[in-house]
């Protein structure tokens, strides 16, 4: 039914977590069913950056790179900015050509669900390959069920031609149930009106609509359901055709929470992992919609899931922003976006110039080179590896920011600079660049350890987001 | 060229004030240096004014210069602002040397001011990031204390000296500030208290952070054929150097010293034709304490490495054989960033008169003065020479 097959699937959440108990302790009660901690996105993540981990992970689980993309498609129901191409510097961040074919699904949290239907149409692309990325961090009010339950993750398909995952069936289904779940334009919280029996209704109503549409058996070994908390999947057992068993065998809820759009997709990495050869994928949006798929085979999987810091309530809701202030009055440091734009290459990916003169490497390559002070007419372009040693460091502390990461500092405390020794492609000559350098919890950062680097927000200046790399302790990288 | 002379120099107290605007405060700060001149000087004899300041309200302005000169009743001589960093006014002296050397004037007016408190405590953060290289050092969230803080993770990572050696430096500079009624932090400080203070930018500490103060200085330079005119005992500017650096640290070969420092060092002994040995007395720009570790290097004042030493051994204090920042250098005295490399001029030329009151040092004939603009992006070293009746 297409000709199209699943290279591989790489996954990723946040380190920080959040126990319910901490949430309960704070509201007197939980409200999310089957939830006992989540994944919480650092102030300096979003989910244009977590599927940037979680496209390199399929990527290096395909043994490809970014160049052979074809094909880039996001879904997330929320996109770091409202109006505005993300994919485009989605492309840039993961080295992906120009002529890249680029989709946003959103609105739904079955959104990556409809940008994968909609890929295993457009292909396949000979040796190419492409890469569908499901992202989100729902947000709910802090007080409501949807703000307990709500979670973050990210998780990414490679598609090829003949790859290990086989699609075997595939089927959609819509029926209008509004109110279920919805944002209202402007507003970053998604909420519901909370009619139980009529929300249940339109899950399993249109999940069973879109499974009964599958011609092939079933016949799964996991089946990796929407899950906006840990109960509601289960009420979808006999509509779906599965067992309990086989949606815990794939769930991720409980540990990550509401994944929103990524729910299914971090679901699929999960059973693939655990060796699943043989997985429903159904997803729910609400409207509503129901996508499902039928794959077949052993995918290979790289995942960065487990936590690895704990947050108190007064920290989870200073990640948030809940309790935490903007940018001061007095501005920051001022550099245009057209400036910023200028060394966009070097932000997302690292690209050195190497002296025509010297041989001398350069970052960022402008101006007269560092080695011999000529001013080369262009720099040869190099992109550097990402690894390096740290030179020089220090940690800023509450209250030592500039203004431009007062907001920062305020969500996520005090945070490291550092001076990097990156290495070049080489492996011999190695050149200079600052650095924040990403501390979990009692990570300490010396001169002398090694980094590698990550995508992550610097800062966001006259609401324009700036994106680039910021290194973190190897090991640390899950 | 011809010879330059200090024949005056003073500065307001430097600290917290209110009432006075950067124009009020820069002439006071002339008047100190009229003052000083010993045989008298008619503001009408100044042909030339240079005044060091980053900014007024936290912002740049422009015509600063000719603003604070008007203000002071110096009328129709040109009169211009130089900007570079915390090292405005060692370079606008720098200046003033020139035009007095070159032969355009006979006396020059070399200034600085800086008012720092007026503004809230965000717009100084603003104010203070934006001297550094603000396109990749900045946008990592590094202030100036941080940039200072990685040179120090570097160097205490490479040798032996520790924090404590950081902190025996503020105890130093306090104990001799104490002793100038001018100084913005005139008090003194146990090692306790400084090895306990809080962190600011790991792993300098509050103690190793020079305070934001309001202040000015002035120093007329007069030429060998005015000099008698105004004093017998005229103090020569034997030498001067300046030079510039990368402006991020990321961009430098070396973060555990300055080269512009060095070179500006080399510079300036080279024209005194003198070594850092024959240096009497030294005012080191300690913005950090770090700094004047590394300067006490950079100026060949010991061996790479070596800096703790000097503390340890009490070379620096103001009775050891090289006394560093009697009046308190920038941690005690006060850091007006436009005033501040003057300052020290004015500092250097009471010592060498023989008018430091109690932290007078015994008989000096040779003063150097080192003013650093931001992390090293530029430097200017001055040797000035009380000449000995042959």
């Amino acid at each position: 039914m297409t000709d199209v097959s699943i290279a591989a699937v790489g996954a990723y959440a946040p380190r920080l977590r959040i126990d319910a108990d901490e949430i309960a302790d704070a509201w007197g009660q939980f409200q999310a069913s089957g939830i006992e901690r989540k994944a919480v996105p650092e102030a300096d993540e979003d989910a244009l950056t977590m599927a940037v981990e979680a496209a390199e992970r399929a990527l290096a689980a395909a043994g490809r790179d970014g160049s052979a993309v074809t094909h880039l498609a996001l879904g997330t129901t929320t996109p770091p900015m409202a109006e505005e191409d993300l994919t485009a510097r989605l492309a840039s961040m993961l080295g992906a050509p120009e002529d890249v074919t680029t989709r946003t699904v959103t609105g739904s949290t079955r959104a990556s669900a409809q940008a994968l239907d909609a890929a295993l149409d457009a292909g396949p692309w000979g040796d190419e390959v492409a890469l569908v990325i499901a992202s989100d961090c729902p947000r709910g009010e802090p007080d409501s069920e949807r703000g307990h339950a709500a979670g973050a993750g990210a998780a990414a398909f490679v598609l090829e031609a003949d790859g290990p995952g086989t699609i075997v069936d595939r089927a959609s289904h819509v029926e209008p149930y509004p109110g279920t779940r919805f944002r209202t334009t402007g507003d970053d919280e998604t909420t519901g009106l909370g009619v139980t029996q009529y929300d249940r209704d339109a899950f399993t109503t249109t999940l069973g609509g879109a499974t009964s549409d599958l011609e092939e058996p079933l016949d799964v070994d996991a089946a990796a359901v929407q899950s906006p908390d840990g109960k509601l999947p289960y009420r979808a057992t006999d509509a779906l055709g599965v067992s309990v068993t086989e949606i815990s065998a794939a769930e991720t809820v409980s540990t990550l929470g509401d994944t929103g759009a990524a729910s299914v997709f971090l679901s699929a990495a999960t059973a693939f992992e655990e060796g699943a050869e043989r997985l429903l994928m159904a997803a729910y949006g609400s409207g509503a919609g129901a996508n499902a798929l039928l794959i077949d085979g052993a995918v290979p999987v790289a995942t960065s899931l487990e936590g690895d810091t704990d947050l108190s309530y007064a920290e989870y809701l200073r990640r948030r922003g809940e309790i935490t202030s903007d940018e001061p009055e007095g501005g920051g440091a001022y550099v245009s976006v057209p400036s910023w734009q200028r060394t966009i290459s070097q932000r997302h990916r690292l690209v050195a110039g190497r002296c025509p003169n010297c041989n001398g490497l350069n970052f960022p390559p402008d101006g007269a080179c560092y080695d011999c002070n000529e001013v080369p007419d262009e720099y040869e372009t190099v992109e550097l590896s990402g690894t390096g040693t740290v030179e020089a460091v220090t940690q800023i502390e509450q209250g030592g920011a500039p203004p431009e990461f007062v907001e920062q500092q305020s969500k996520s405390g005090a945070f490291v600079s550092a001076v990097v020794a990156f290495n070049g492609p080489d492996g011999e000559q190695t050149v200079s660049a600052p650095t924040q350098v990403l501390i979990g919890g009692d990570e300490v950062v010396d001169v002398g350890d090694d980094v590698e680097t990550t995508i992550r927000r610097i800062y966001t200046q006259e609401d324009v987001i700036r994106y680039g790399f910021k290194a973190q302790l190897t090991g640390a990288k899950r | 060229m011809r010879d330059a002379y200090v024949i005056g120099a003073g500065q307001t107290p430097f600290g917290t004030m209110p009432d006075e605007s950067y124009r009020s405060l820069f002439s006071a700060a002339l008047e100190t240096a009229v003052d000083s001149v010993p045989y008298g000087l008619e503001r009408d004899d100044i042909d030339e004014a240079v005044i060091g300041s980053l900014g007024v309200g936290g912002r740049q302005l422009g015509l600063s210069g000719p603003a604070a000169t008007e203000h002071a009743g110096l009328h129709g001589i040109p009169s211009s602002r130089i900007e570079n960093a915390c090292a405005a006014s060692g370079y606008s002296v720098r200046q003033a040397v020139q035009a007095v050397k070159s032969g355009m004037a006979d006396v020059a007016l070399a200034g600085g001011v800086e008012i720092m408190t007026d503004m809230s405590s965000d717009v100084t953060k603003y104010w203070l990031g934006v001297s550094g290289e603000t396109e990749w050092e900045r946008l990592t969230g590094t202030t100036f204390a941080g940039v200072y803080a990685q040179m120090a993770s570097t160097y205490l990572d490479q040798y032996e000296a520790t924090q404590e050696h950081l902190s025996m430096v503020a105890v130093k500079n306090h104990e001799n500030g104490a002793k100038n009624p001018k100084a913005h932090l005139g008090f003194e400080c146990s090692l306790d208290d400084a090895v306990g203070a809080p962190t600011v930018a790991d792993p300098l500490n509050l103690y190793h952070c020079c305070p934001t103060s309001d202040g000015a200085a002035a120093v007329l330079i007069a030429s060998e054929d005015v000099v008698d005119e105004y004093t017998d005992d005229p103090i020569r500017v034997a030498g001067v150097g300046a030079a510039s650096e990368r402006v991020g640290l990321f961009q430098r070969d070396d973060y555990t010293g300055i080269a512009s420092s060095k070179k500006a060092g080399e510079q300036a002994y080279d024209e005194a034709g003198i070594t850092p040995d024959d240096v009497d007395f030294a005012e080191i720009h300690d913005c950090f304490a770090i700094a004047e570790l590394l300067a006490y290097e950079d100026l060949g004042f010991c061996e790479r490495g070596e800096a703790h030493q000097l503390l340890e051994d009490g070379v620096t204090e103001l009775d050891g054989e090289l006394p560093v920042n009697a009046s308190g250098g920038l941690k005690s005295k006060g850091h007006p960033i436009g005033a501040t490399g003057a300052g020290q001029v004015a500092e250097a030329f009471k010592q060498l008169s023989g008018k430091a009151g109690d932290r007078q040092i015994d008989d000096p004939q040779y003063g150097l003065t080192h003013n650093v603009g931001g992390s090293g992006g530029a430097a200017v070293v001055h040797v000035l020479e009380r000449e000995v009746a042959q």
